[in-house]
């Protein structure tokens, strides 16, 4: 990956590339000069030798040192040139007297030193520029190429000053905003995006100014005047001296992803309104099975006692077979009533109370129903079969009011039989799980009312034939429907029935999960 | 109402007046009709309990028994119960609570507030005559009551 902002840290480049030709040192330059004179000094008086006295070594020497030395080794060579002709090469010999005819001497020399030093200098200053063009052009290019990878990426990424103005504009960011570069290059970008941002713009600078960066959501139009949110991420470019100088700036788009977020906020308001409604439509619920709990029951102890009563007073009247079987009845009614109210009133409570799961050993559960059972059908010679069943996670006293049911129907239910059998097992039901059944030889159904079987106060026998409200049956749902399982029944007219439940809680599959 | 000065061992607070009479015709049985005094709802019985109001000038004895029902107009019983029971002078008073409550919240909060007894109305007469005969037996006449109380 880039950094976009290395990338067009065009000055950096520049200033690397000229600290490449750096100038001689003082030692160097003056080196250059001392070497050239006395190399002159050397030639000048070999050629005395053969009575050449010639002054070219010396201007050779200037030469040499003003083009390679610089103007500071020129005036050392120039001075030197000039000390050593005037003492080697001038009447009076060997000696550094200075008259007025060695003038000329000098403003050659001088003239010389001038000359090539203007001449390298100008030389020099070609050069540099043109190195300058070439290197400016490479590092266009560059950035160029840059650009175009920049253009490669679908994020929209924008390089703006600290006065807002835009000075890149990538393909990305034309894609999201809808402005070409060409258009929004030279642009505020806060005026050309109607920028709202969500933190106050001094905070962002503080943080900008701190770390270096600032991440946040912007609000923005884009040129179709669509609002859009933006996830932005700044990286602040300080200049030379360390001063901030730019914003390069990487959006995406997260409008929709924002606006998914505010509709499961919508929906977690909607379902806290929900369940809030639920939890009063549940106090509610308390507060009418505890009216039917207290009130019902006060007229039809009024029933009962003012009866009994009126018996008492009326003996005489209330003496004839009649009477009193009238009398009788009442007083079953009243009872019936009143066991009415309570079952529907514990049906209610299965439905309100909190259900405490644990594992439950299903075969231990069903020993101690079939204890309590066994009272039930004393002097019956029931014979059980009770099979190894699994382990639920269930509420345990939940769980075992559905086989107390269970049982005590399946004992109510064989009391014609001579033999009465009653077997509980398991078996593989649907999608694998385990059913557990509870199977007896009694007077069955028919399946033409299997559907009734499960209603509140639904009874396919007179009361007369078999007691009982009809609720069993109806809790014994409601509890297995409170377990997340189902239960269900087979039977057929005098040929038994078959009730089975399922649990979701199953030990096996709750492992599983 | 009542006579304000009559002194019975049993104070029983019930709104339902048919409750009031068959609780008295059972209680007949024991001659312990007329050791009840009935209050009509919890503030009466406060009043009857504190010696105020229409109860200013009855002795100070307390009752050896108090029959409460729950639902009552103005103070509900457990409020009545809460009053007696967290009042150093009252608590010892042995309070029966009698009502057609089975609710299970019922019975925790009225033990929590420290009842001596918890009784549902048994919605068959026999059982309900059965019931309150042996609970006027045992707390007016077999159970000693704490010393203050109303005797015989």
């Amino acid at each position: 990956m880039i950094n976009p902002v290395r990338a067009f840290d065009g000055a950096n480049v520049l200033k690397g590339k000229s600290a490449l030709s750096t100038p001689l040192s003082p030692i160097q330059c003056y080196g250059i000069a001392v070497l050239s004179v006395l190399g002159a000094l050397a030639a000048g008086l070999l050629l005395e030798r053969f009575e050449l006295r010639n002054i070219s070594p010396f201007l050779l020497a200037i030469t040499v040192a003003a083009w390679y030395g610089g103007i500071r080794s020129a005036l050392l060579a120039l001075v030197a040139s000039f000390i050593s002709f005037h003492f080697f090469f001038v009447e009076p010999l060997h000696s550094l007297r200075f008259t007025g005819s060695d003038l000329p001497y000098f403003i050659f020399f001088a003239v010389l030193a001038l000359l090539v030093s203007w001449f390298k200098a100008a030389q020099q200053n070609v050069e540099g520029e043109l190195r300058e063009a070439n290197e400016r052009l490479e590092m266009a290019e560059r950035i160029k190429q840059q650009a175009s990878l920049l253009n490669l990426t679908h994020d929209s990424i924008f390089v703006r000053n600290m006065d807002f103005v835009i000075t890149y504009w990538n393909q990305g960011a034309q894609e999201l905003y809808g402005w070409p570069a060409e258009d929004a290059i030279g642009k505020d970008s806060k005026q050309l995006l109607h920028t709202v941002f969500s933190t106050p713009l001094d905070d962002i600078n503080t943080e900008l100014l701190r770390s270096g960066r600032w991440e946040g959501e912007l609000r923005r139009t884009t040129a179709n005047s669509i609002q859009i949110v933006v996830a932005a991420r700044w990286s602040l470019q300080r200049n030379d001296r360390g001063e901030p100088a730019a914003i390069l700036e990487t959006s995406n788009n997260i409008t929709e992803h924002k606006r998914r977020e505010q509709e499961i906020q919508a929906l977690n308001q909607e379902l806290a309104k929900r369940s809030s409604e639920l939890e009063a439509m549940n106090k509610e619920l308390e507060a009418f099975a505890y009216t039917v709990s207290h009130d019902l029951r006060a007229p039809l102890r009024h029933i009962s006692g003012y009866s009994e009563l009126l018996q008492k007073t009326a003996a005489s009247i209330l003496a004839d077979q009649t009477s009193r079987r009238y009398m009788t009845i009442i007083l079953e009614s009243v009872k019936r009533m009143g066991s009415l109210i309570d079952d529907l009133l514990s049906f209610s409570r299965i439905g309100r109370a909190e259900t405490r799961k644990s594992l439950v050993n299903l075969t231990q559960l069903v020993k101690e129903a079939v204890n309590e059972i066994r009272q039930q059908a004393e002097g019956r010679d029931v014979v059980w079969k009770i099979s190894t069943l699994p382990e639920f996670y269930g509420d345990r006293s939940m769980l075992r009011l559905v086989l107390i049911n269970l049982l005590s129907n399946a004992v109510k239910f064989t009391r014609p039989r001579a033999q009465p059998e009653i077997e509980i097992g398991c078996v593989n039901g649907s999608r694998g799980e385990m059913a557990v059944f509870v199977r007896d030889n009694g007077i069955g159904f028919d399946m033409k009312y299997v559907n009734k079987l499960f209603g509140v106060f639904q009874r396919l026998h007179s009361a007369d034939s078999f007691e009982g409200t009809g609720i069993g049956l109806a809790t014994v749902q409601r509890i297995i429907h409170r377990h997340g399982g189902k239960v269900w029944a087979e039977g057929a007219v005098d040929k038994g029935a078959t009730f089975y439940f399922q649990l979701s809680g199953h030990k096996e599959n709750y492992g599983n999960s | 109402m009542e006579t304000v000065n009559k002194l019975g061992r049993i104070l029983m607070v019930e709104d339902d007046s048919k409750d009031v009479e068959l609780t008295l015709e059972a209680l007949k049985d024991y001659n312990l009709a007329n050791e009840v005094v009935v209050t009509h709802d919890g503030e009466q019985a406060l009043d009857y309990i504190y010696c105020r109001g229409e109860y200013k000038l009855r002795s100070g004895e307390n009752p050896a028994v108090i029959l409460l029902d729950l639902k009552l107009p103005k103070v509900d019983g457990m409020e009545v119960l809460k009053q007696i029971k967290s009042d150093a002078k009252l608590k010892m008073i042995p309070v029966v609570v009698l009502t057609s409550s089975r609710e299970e919240r019922d019975m925790v909060s009225s033990y929590q507030l420290g009842v001596n007894a918890y009784v549902v109305k048994p919605v068959d007469f026999h059982e309900f005559v059965n019931a309150i005969k042996e609970l006027g037996a045992f707390w007016a006449v077999i159970n000693e009551p704490p010393p203050g109380s109303a005797r015989k």
